[in-house]
């Protein structure tokens, strides 16, 4: 277990600078997730957790202890790759125990510790199989195996998920979950996907072009984004995003208005689907398209702000296509975001558009 | 939506007129290929059956040729037979057997037709050193033949060539590949270019500068000599088939080593070498081939008869007793195929997978 602090650190390629500077503290056995679309930094972060890549520039500290130019293998970080990189020429058994070769483990404990580890992920009956001969599912827990098996300070996971079917996805995702909490090891979580990122994760650092957009646990990137990209990239389906000019107490987009109080200038309305609803009142549409999705109903409406997304609990659909609509919400769930520098504005608040009476 | 209605065609079409049409053409096509491979085949296996038919039944001073023929009568009918039973066999097991009806045949008709010629006497030079002597002694002729080594000695010293050949090029192809694989160097892409532009020259071009140099450092006449200047023209494709092994093992795995504890050479030798034992079997059969069939360099460089290799002392039985017996000339050439078919019969499996790991060099 140790705490990870990244101070100012730089990681270029040649002249491309992948990292223009990170500053992020870990803290002692905290599950972390680094979530980020790809080529946002979140890997070559890992790989210089890891070792394998090593910072051009700032601090990176274990501990407190400057770890930037010590060798991947004196470093105890236990990692999963996305690709699981087992060794092929080898079975089960002697991929697990690949990392005690190293540490000088006397081959009686080495064996013990093995076999533990193997329980641990359930697969204690399959020592003494190839990779090839194993499914996705098992060669994923045989990594796990094989990382933990050291007994790591860091556990890094590198898109651990991303190759397993959808069933299998959600099982790991308990498993890995409740196993860091078992073990207590600090892990670290690289994905992008962001159901991955909130379910596993205590805190969420959100990352966009080599920094971090925001850093908070899964409820604040989900209630209070601080960036119209993060408001875009948590939450499925996608948030609702509506331009247009805030002044005299309301939002107008076109012929539409949205009173909103004390706000000026161009902003951008981020409407999240669960959080619409059709009622009586409010935005007005004709419904699209429906699109069922088992245990919610998707409605895609045209109104004279464009095409809004509706999410509707229910497995049968209340509404047809073409039917009139008005799509209601709560000015607390609204979101509001300054379009030219895309920051969410604190405590705006947006009302519904209502008939004129 | 608007449906659009189908239109129909009126003209009736005859389908079994049709199918028959098309049953004909594909067998006029299939019988045609198979007439073009019996074609191609013949011309292909036959040299290396005649070597085998000559090596055990030519005679000494004899130009006795019938054999020849009445084998052939035994082999085209059989590679007729066999591309026969593998047009019309079904399935697998059907052709297999088919075969074995056919190699039956074949082999009674061998034993019945060439089986009275064979004998063993042409493999003479395998026990009697001064063979040359005692085949000429039997037509007559007394003239003082070349001094030949013993047949073992070239044998051991080419097995000594083509192997240290073969370890060297491997070891240093192995290295050399795996780094060009993995680092980023000043000058990689030109070094890359020229290791392909290397292998283009004509090998007999540097022949006379060669043999200065040799003469020069003192390696002239010495199996080590010849040694070091074959690495040097095998090694550039070498190392480009190998690097085309190395790319292809993930980085993935030598990350996960270098965590898991190893170091950067630990990392080669127990994770990223395993993965490429197909490539280092492949390198190391051509190698060892290239070495054995090696001529024109053992030709130039070596000179006492005690270096000779097997290619050497091929080309001075043929200069010797050509005229006088060319069924040892033949039995030779028998003796001097064996290992290298050994050698790919036994590798044939890793063979089949370097097309798949060079193409990505």
């Amino acid at each position: 277990m140790a705490s990870i602090e990244f101070r100012n650190v730089i990681k270029r390629f040649g002249d491309v600078e992948v990292i223009p500077g990170l500053n992020l503290t870990i803290e002692h056995g905290e599950f972390v997730a680094l979530l980020g679309p790809s080529g946002c930094g979140k890997s070559t972060s890992l790989f210089m957790l890891a070792g394998i890549y090593l910072p051009s520039g700032g601090e990176l500290l274990f501990d407190g202890h400057l770890v930037n130019e010590v060798e991947a293998r004196d470093r105890n970080v236990g990692i999963v790759f996305q690709s699981y990189a087992l060794y092929p020429h080898m079975n089960v058994h002697d991929n697990i125990l690949f990392p005690l070769r190293f540490k000088k483990t006397p081959r009686e404990e080495a064996l013990v510790r093995v076999k533990a580890a193997a329980e641990l992920v359930h697969v204690g009956e399959l020592l003494d199989r190839r990779p090839s001969e194993l499914s996705g599912g098992q060669q994923q827990r045989v990594a796990l195996a094989r990382a933990l098996v050291k007994e790591p300070q860091i556990l890094l996971l590198d898109e651990p998920l991303s190759n397993l079917d959808a069933t299998l996805r959600l099982t790991m995702r308990t498993e890995i979950k409740s196993l860091q909490k078992k073990l207590g090891v600090t892990t670290i979580l690289v994905t992008h996907d962001q159901i991955e990122a909130t379910t596993m994760a205590d805190r969420v650092i959100c990352m966009r072009g080599g920094g971090i957009e925001q850093v908070g646990t899964p409820d604040d990137l989900y209630l209070r984004p601080a960036s119209l990209f993060i408001a875009g990239f948590i939450g499925s389906p996608p948030v609702n995003l509506i331009r247009g000019t805030a002044e005299n107490g309301a939002v107008h987009v076109g012929a539409t208005v949205f009173p909103s109080e004390g706000i000026r200038g161009d902003v951008t309305i981020g409407l999240r689907p669960e959080h619409l609803k059709f009622a009586g009142d409010g935005l007005r549409g004709r419904i699209a398209e429906i699109e069922p999705m088992g245990r919610e109903i998707l409605y895609v409406v045209d109104t004279d702000v464009g095409h809004v997304r509706v999410l509707e609990h229910g497995s049968a659909a209340a509404h047809s296509a073409g039917e009139a609509v008005h799509i209601d919400f709560s000015p607390t769930e609204a979101l509001l975001f300054r379009t030219s520098n895309e920051k969410l504005i604190a405590g705006a608040n947006v009302c519904p558009p209502r008939r004129a009476s | 939506m608007t449906t659009v209605p189908l239109t129909t065609s009126p003209v009736e079409t005859d389908w079994a007129q049709l199918a028959r049409r098309a049953r004909w053409t594909n067998r006029a096509r299939t019988s045609a290929l198979y007439a073009f491979l019996i074609a191609v085949s013949i011309p292909i296996i036959l040299p290396y059956f005649w070597l085998v038919t000559i090596a055990f039944s030519a005679r000494t001073g004899i130009a006795e040729t019938q054999v020849l023929w009445r084998s052939l009568l035994v082999l085209v009918p059989a590679i007729i037979a066999c591309w026969v039973v593998a047009m019309v066999a079904r399935n697998l097991r059907r052709m297999l057997a088919g075969f074995a009806v056919v190699a039956a045949i074949t082999a009674v008709a061998f034993i019945t037709l060439v089986g009275p010629s064979l004998h063993l006497g042409n493999f003479i030079f395998l026990v009697e050193r001064d063979f040359a002597s005692v085949v000429r002694s039997r037509v007559g002729e007394v003239r003082g033949a070349t001094q030949f080594p013993s047949v073992w000695r070239a044998f051991w010293n080419s097995i000594v060539l083509a192997g240290s050949q073969t370890i060297i090029v491997v070891t240093v192809a192995s290295l050399a590949g795996y780094y060009l694989s993995r680092f980023q160097f000043p000058g990689r892409a030109p070094m890359l270019r020229s290791l392909l532009v290397l292998h283009a020259f004509p090998v007999m071009t540097l022949i006379v500068p060669m043999f200065l140099m040799l003469y020069y450092i003192g390696l002239l006449d010495t199996l080590f000599g010849v040694i070091l200047v074959l690495v040097a023209f095998e090694l550039p494709f070498a190392i480009f088939i190998m690097k085309g092994f190395f790319d292809a093992v993930p980085w993935d795995i030598e990350m996960s080593a270098l965590t898991d504890g190893a170091s950067r050479r630990q990392a080669f030798v127990k994770v990223v070498l395993p993965q490429v034992t197909n490539g280092i079997i492949a390198v190391s059969v051509f190698s060892f081939i290239r070495g054995w069939e090696e001529y024109i360099f053992v030709f130039t460089f070596l000179i006492r008869n005690t270096n000779w290799t097997m290619s050497l002392y091929m080309f001075f039985v043929r200069d010797d007793v050509m005229g006088v017996d060319f069924g040892v000339v033949s039995a030779v050439g028998v003796f001097y195929l064996v290992p290298s078919l050994v050698l790919y019969a036994a590798a044939q499996r890793y063979l089949m997978q370097m097309s798949i790991g060079g193409v990505k060099g």
